[in-house]
């Protein structure tokens, strides 16, 4: 396409609206869903949040693995997995990707390299070091992964994983979806050093912050990232700011908030952009 | 009354894919409020007793806090007083925008700044007649001179308090206007380049391959960034009343290929076209169908065929502090001594 102003070809641009478009959906039904009181456990939403786990995926294969969050629903639609077994896991049934018994913040589908949403807070870190090492060990050209939030990234794991990701120069994105809170606590107030560009700089880590809602910003940031970690480059950290839609998980009264801090962006990263009229949708 | 002193510091430059694709440098925020402290002890040596700050959450305040409190305990009284413009946090250069202007309107002497070329030119923008003293903390730094801090609070804190003569202690300097059509209307302060990537994306430029037009209000062979490339082909001093506009074209196809240090950590083949001096006040048309406008090293501006975009320079734009002039004034006027 000579005419085309965007960083990459016309279909992948569809599979990423695609990918975007159907995690919007898929948070939105679980939000009413949830409401209804038949799915057991708790969901926490990806709203929102869609352009960070989009902007990235779009840069993998299944070769490359992820280790998503408590928040896992988007990582897993844009790594590829399907959204029945998804949903039926979600609700427990045995047609689920792991067979029910893992429910919202344990699907997982390692043929895609989804290594797991994660109910433990920093877990995925040491995970997607140990998956790293063996890319590198085998030489497959493998990158790992890892996504935290901004409350996860104070675990002791997400730090000593950075420590071992930089003695190693292991092929480790480490990629931080700051939505603003943790549950209840301001990333202001819990987060000692400020900056997470300053805190990967303390492990020699090179840092970037992106617009974590502008596809395009995470997706030009994370293709050089993750190709530099690709060519045995070493790890990198990406910050991707956002701001959290729903609350922290589904019945959160979010009385903690300030009004209209959360309001809902009416368009995905994608729409309302030149790439509309590209798109012709 | 006291004069009053203004201080922009952006907690957030230098944090942009140039880390990865180059080596480009981390200024860890302890850092920055650790200059902010020496610059506020220059200043109050020189007596001024009031300074009017920039709020953010990023830690520079918090980091001040402590200092503040540990110079209480100590009993030493070295600090001025600070306020904060009472604003809310976005962490956006929105921050910048609003506080620069609330300081324009609390009649400050002087707006320090700190960060690189982009909150440079996002304080040029609000500050109207205020002059400016830049110290660099972002990754581009062609705008702000480079030295030691300190050395800029004590030039501030002379000017502010009226001890050296506006004619020696500030400059006027040129800025470029850009409008496309009626849609959107912005400023440079050093550079406006044109390149072929149509969407703003991750904001920094580092592929010479897109690079298309350059114009630049100044250009020296010893700074970095975009400007660099005039500057290794006609240097022009800020003084000097023109700028300079140079036709890029990707290395392969170009006639001359100059070697640039385009961005912090890239030395890399820039193809050259046509170079020609701009004139203040006349506008340039641009001659290229589709791409982004960087202001400063940034990408900003998407345009297309449908737009028309002009670019002009302007002369005596905004005011900044000449610390060398100072401080050479300073030292025959004997200005330092203390008896
Ligand atoms: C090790 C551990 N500690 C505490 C929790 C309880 N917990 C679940 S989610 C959460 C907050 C997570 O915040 P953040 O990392 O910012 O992710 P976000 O929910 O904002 O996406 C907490 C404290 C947990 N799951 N694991
Ligand atoms: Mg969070």
């Amino acid at each position: 396409m000579s005419n085309n102003p965007f960083p990459l070809p016309k279909e992948q641009l569809l599979e990423a609206y695609t990918k975007m478009k159907t995690i919007r959906e898929f948070e939105e039904r679980l939000h009413v869903e949830f409401a209804k009181g038949d799915i057991p456990g708790f969901v926490h939403l990806y709203a929102g949040e869609e352009a960070s786990g989009t902007g990235i995926m779009m840069h993998l294969e299944d070769k490359d693995r992820i280790a998503s969050t408590h928040r896992g629903h988007g990582h897993c639609i844009a790594k590829g997995v399907e959204v029945e077994g998804m949903m039926a896991e979600i609700y427990g049934k045995v047609t689920g990707s792991c067979r029910g018994k893992g429910g919202s913040m344990h699907i997982a589908d390692l043929s895609k390299g989804m290594m797991g949403a994660n109910g433990i807070l920093g877990a995925g870190a040491p995970l997607i070091c140990g998956a790293a090492l063996a890319s590198k060990y085998r030489g497959d050209g493998g990158v790992g992964i890892t996504f935290f939030g901004d409350g996860a990234s104070n675990q002791g794991t997400v730090l000593e994983s950075m420590n071992l990701a930089a003695v190693w120069n292991l092929p480790v994105i480490f990629v931080v979806e700051n939505n603003g809170y943790a549950e209840s606590t301001s990333v202001d107030y819990a987060v000692a050093v400020d900056s997470y560009i300053d805190r990967a700089a303390g492990f020699g880590i090179p840092g970037v912050t992106v617009d974590g809602t502008d596809f395009f910003a995470v997706y030009e940031a994370a293709g050089e990232i993750i190709k530099r970690a690709r060519e045995g480059g070493g790890p990198a950290f990406l910050e991707c700011k956002m701001v959290r839609f729903f609350g922290h998980f589904e019945g959160d009264a979010q009385t903690y908030r300030a009004k209209g801090e959360n309001e809902l962006p009416q368009n995905l990263p994608f729409e309302g952009h030149e790439s509309r009229r590209y798109l012709g949708r | 009354m006291s004069p009053l002193v203004g201080i922009v510091a952006n907690p957030v430059s230098a944090s942009d894919i140039r880390r990865v694709v180059a080596n480009a440098s981390t200024l860890q925020v302890t850092d920055r409020a650790n200059i902010i402290l020496r610059v506020l002890s220059a200043l109050r040596a020189c007596g001024v007793e009031n300074v009017l700050m920039m709020p953010e959450k990023s830690g520079i305040r918090r980091h001040i806090t402590r200092a503040y409190e540990r110079a209480a305990n100590l009993k030493e009284d070295i600090f001025p007083q600070i306020h904060h413009v009472r604003q809310d946090i976005t962490t956006t250069v929105q921050d910048t925008l609003k506080a620069t202007a609330a300081m324009k309107e609390a009649g400050c002497k002087v707006i320090i700044v700190l960060g690189g070329d982009g909150t440079h030119r996002a304080v040029v923008s609000q500050c109207g007649d205020i002059p400016i003293a830049g110290i660099s903390t972002g990754t581009n730094n062609a705008f702000p001179e480079h030295r030691e801090p300190t050395i800029t609070g004590l030039a501030v804190g002379l000017a502010a308090m009226g001890r050296v003569p506006e004619s020696i202690a500030f400059e006027g300097n040129k800025r470029l206007d850009i409008k496309i059509g009626d849609r959107a209307d912005d400023i440079a302060i050093v550079d406006v380049a044109v390149v072929t990537e149509r969407f703003v994306g991750a904001k920094a430029i580092w592929k010479p391959e897109n690079f298309r037009e350059l114009f630049v209000t100044f250009s020296d062979p010893e700074v970095i960034g975009m400007s660099a490339i005039a500057g290794l082909l006609e240097p022009v001093s800020r003084r000097d009343s023109h700028g300079l506009m140079v036709q890029l074209t990707p290395p392969h196809e170009a006639k001359m290929r100059l070697n640039v240090p385009f961005a912090p950590g890239i030395i890399g083949a820039i193809g050259i076209g046509d170079v020609k001096h701009m004139m203040p006040g006349v506008p340039v048309k641009l001659d290229f169908p589709a791409g982004t406008i960087a202001l400063d090293g940034e990408r900003e501006l998407a345009f297309d065929q449908t737009d028309d975009v002009t670019i002009t320079l302007v002369k005596d734009a905004f005011r900044t502090v000449n610390v060398s002039a100072i401080m050479n004034y300073a030292s025959k006027q004997g200005l330092m001594k203390l008896n």
